[in-house]
């Protein structure tokens, strides 16, 4: 988009259409912000502390890249619901090769490698099988994948994950300033070099502006030259890819593989990436967007834990403010089409 | 000037919650493996927690993961906010019994009293539940109480590379054993209620003054009041159970099942606030605590139910 027709666009906008695109863009920004500050009100000697700050960092990583694949396939007005699943079984297969002996530095590959290579095979039934919507494709791996994981592992959890595999996951840079068991969580910068590179690959490569082309129009897209069923296959590649590197996440926390790993996973992840205000029709939603989805939901669950408050408001208010934010979107299209 | 305003209403509220958290008592978690009301079980545990901290003036959080059973993430988070949340001591189910280990040598590394309810983790510390020989054992005497001395008996195993399907096994062979019933067939089916009333029918054929049968589950005791019902011997067979499930209770209350020996998850739920209380006032606790079974009757069926 030109900066003329930007221009123009404002000029058409009703002050209602415009009010809600700022709603839309910030909104969920705000949302944080609010939530923060009810919580540092409830509980003031808990929330706010360093420990209980990094600790709401280390419990939204898993969900945090689960949800930037999720954003990628989202973009193109796709769905991927195995991710919970692929986590599971690249956790479960670096976990039995950790144990078995294979060195450390190749472990750390198994993790986004098995990532890749379920997400290939998404891709591929999306593109040379052409079901009809990814839903299929992804809920045929959901069950299966979930099933293979059952099967190398028997079942059972394996234990003994190395400290350098699990570094990524679990390290901790002490912070002596701010208390004596002060300390962040190495996983946040993973999610911080994650969200960094998508969001340069979305805005700046022109793969990942393909991407966002074939989400808006695919048609158009096609037209235009882009090969659409390999952008498809790349999307869900790195959908599986960050899958792979959230069960580095999951191991580290937990130095352990096992097979209940993630189950459900995959609609907190999605969950993220509409409250983020992503566009389920593709082609609309920023990374930013996304992590701050990922904070509402990882703050509404630390908070209510102190609160102790039962798991089923937790569920309850999740579900709320999915359709809360989707409302928004809504509403932002009717004022839209009004003008 | 909505800013002031805003600020105001800030001080207020951290103001009230400040005198609030002035009360504070001493914290102790208990961390089921399931959200507490999604199960009768884990309700019951939650409940005796709750009134364990009710009794002694300590303030009980008894709190599962978001996602039920598998929600081991979930579980680990807890953890690390019950600890943020300064408590004494934590009372666990562990989700799984490898995944939880970090977070909960977390817990200990800073002071945090850590025991096991139901389940344990694969790590040290004080377990706290049923202790399944004993608890075998109550149910074969509900059964020598009840047929003459001397009489066959047979005993459906679970699977019996697992402990508790050695445990029950073992605990029921015993209590039989010492009143001198006459054990013509120990065999497994596998917790299994299909399989049990394939089992049943052939000690039925083999056996056929047979007088009591003792199943290590009830999901087995309910195949065990098939197969005896098909041979019309209900009322001849006396029939018990283990884990005093609701459909069992309503089978005891309709006469087709004799009795089944339940858990007292009430008393895990006391035990565990008890304990690690215990345990983080310094003092040595036993490795293990069995916190008893009570046979469920046509008297407290009901109650089962």
């Amino acid at each position: 988009m030109t900066v003329s027709e930007d221009t123009m666009q404002d000029e058409l906008e009703t002050p209602a259409a415009r009010r809600m695109r700022l709603v839309e863009k910030y909104g969920v920004f705000a949302v944080v912000i609010l939530m923060m500050v009810i919580l540092s009100a409830l509980e003031p000697d808990i929330f706010p502390t360093t420990q209980n700050l990094t600790n709401v960092l280390r419990q939204i990583a898993m969900n945090a890249l689960l949800a930037l694949g999720l954003y990628i396939v989202i973009m193109t007005a796709g769905i991927d619901l195995s991710v919970g699943s692929i986590m599971a079984l690249a956790t479960m297969l670096l976990a039995m090769v950790d144990t078995g002996g294979l060195p450390w530095p190749l472990v750390l590959l198994i993790g986004p490698l098995v990532g890749i290579a379920c997400g290939a095979v998404n891709g591929l039934g999306l593109t040379v099988l052409r079901l009809p919507h990814p839903f299929i494709m992804t809920l045929g791996t959901l069950y299966s994948i979930r099933g293979i994981t059952n099967l190398v592992s028997g079942g059972r959890p394996v234990s003994g994950v190395s400290p350098e595999v699990r570094f990524l996951g679990s390290g901790e840079i002490p912070l002596p300033f701010l208390g004596e068991y002060a300390s962040f969580p190495v996983s946040a910068i993973v999610i911080l070099v994650c969200y960094g590179g998508v969001a340069y690959f979305i805005n700046k490569v022109s793969l990942g502006r393909h991407i966002v082309a074939v989400g808006g129009n695919p048609q158009a897209a096609r037209v235009s030259g882009i090969n659409v069923d390999r952008v498809l296959l790349i999307v869900y590649c790195l959908s599986g890819f960050f899958a792979g590197m959230a069960a580095l996440m999951m191991a580290g926390r937990t130095g352990a593989g096992f097979p209940n790993a993630g189950i459900g996973a995959e609609l907190d992840a999605i969950a993220a990436v509409i409250i983020g205000g992503a566009s389920f029709f593709g082609g609309r939603g920023s990374v930013l967007g996304v992590f701050a989805g990922v904070l509402v939901m990882g703050l509404l669950r630390n908070g209510l834990n102190l609160m102790d408050v039962s798991a089923f408001w937790q569920q309850t208010m999740i579900g709320m403010i999915v359709v809360g934010a989707v409302y928004v979107d809504v509403l932002r299209r009717r004022a839209g089409a009004a003008s | 000037m909505i800013g002031k305003r805003f600020t105001g209403t800030l001080a207020v509220l951290a103001a009230v919650a400040t005198a609030g958290s002035a009360l504070a008592q001493d914290k102790v978690a208990l961390i089921m493996s399931d959200i507490g009301s999604a199960n009768p079980f884990w309700a019951a545990v939650s409940q005796g927690a709750v009134d364990k901290g009710a009794e002694l003036g300590v303030d009980v959080a008894a709190v599962g993961p978001p996602g039920g059973e598998t929600d081991v993430a979930g579980q680990i988070a807890l953890i690390e906010d019950q600890i943020a949340k300064g408590v004494k001591g934590i009372a666990i189910a562990p989700a799984d019994t490898a995944a939880v280990i970090p977070a909960l040598e977390q817990a200990r590394a800073r002071g945090v009293a850590v025991i096991f309810v139901d389940k344990r983790a694969d790590m040290p510390g004080t377990y706290i539940g049923t202790n399944n020989i004993p608890a075998a054992t109550l149910g074969a005497q509900h059964i020598c109480d009840n047929v003459p001395a001397g009489s066959d008996v047979a005993i459906l195993q679970g699977i019996i590379t697992s402990t508790t399907g050695q445990h029950r096994a073992q605990g029921a062979r015993e209590g039989l054993e010492a009143c001198g019933l006459n054990i013509v067939a120990e065999q497994p089916a596998d917790w299994d209620t299909a399989k049990a009333v394939s089992v049943t029918e052939n000690i039925l054929t083999a056996n056929p003054n047979l007088a009591a049968v003792f199943a290590s589950n009830d999901n087995m005791a309910l195949g065990v009041v098939e197969a005896v019902r098909n041979a019309r011997k209900l009322d001849d067979i006396f029939i018990v159970g283990f884990d005093g499930n609701p459909n069992a209770a309503e089978a005891i209350l309709a006469g087709d099942l004799e009795a089944s020996v339940a858990q007292r998850p009430y008393n895990m739920g006391q035990m565990g606030v008890e304990y690690a209380l215990k345990l983080a006032a310094g003092e040595t606790i036993p490795e293990e605590i069995d916190t008893g079974a009570i046979l469920v009757t046509p008297e407290n069926a009901a109650d089962f139910k």
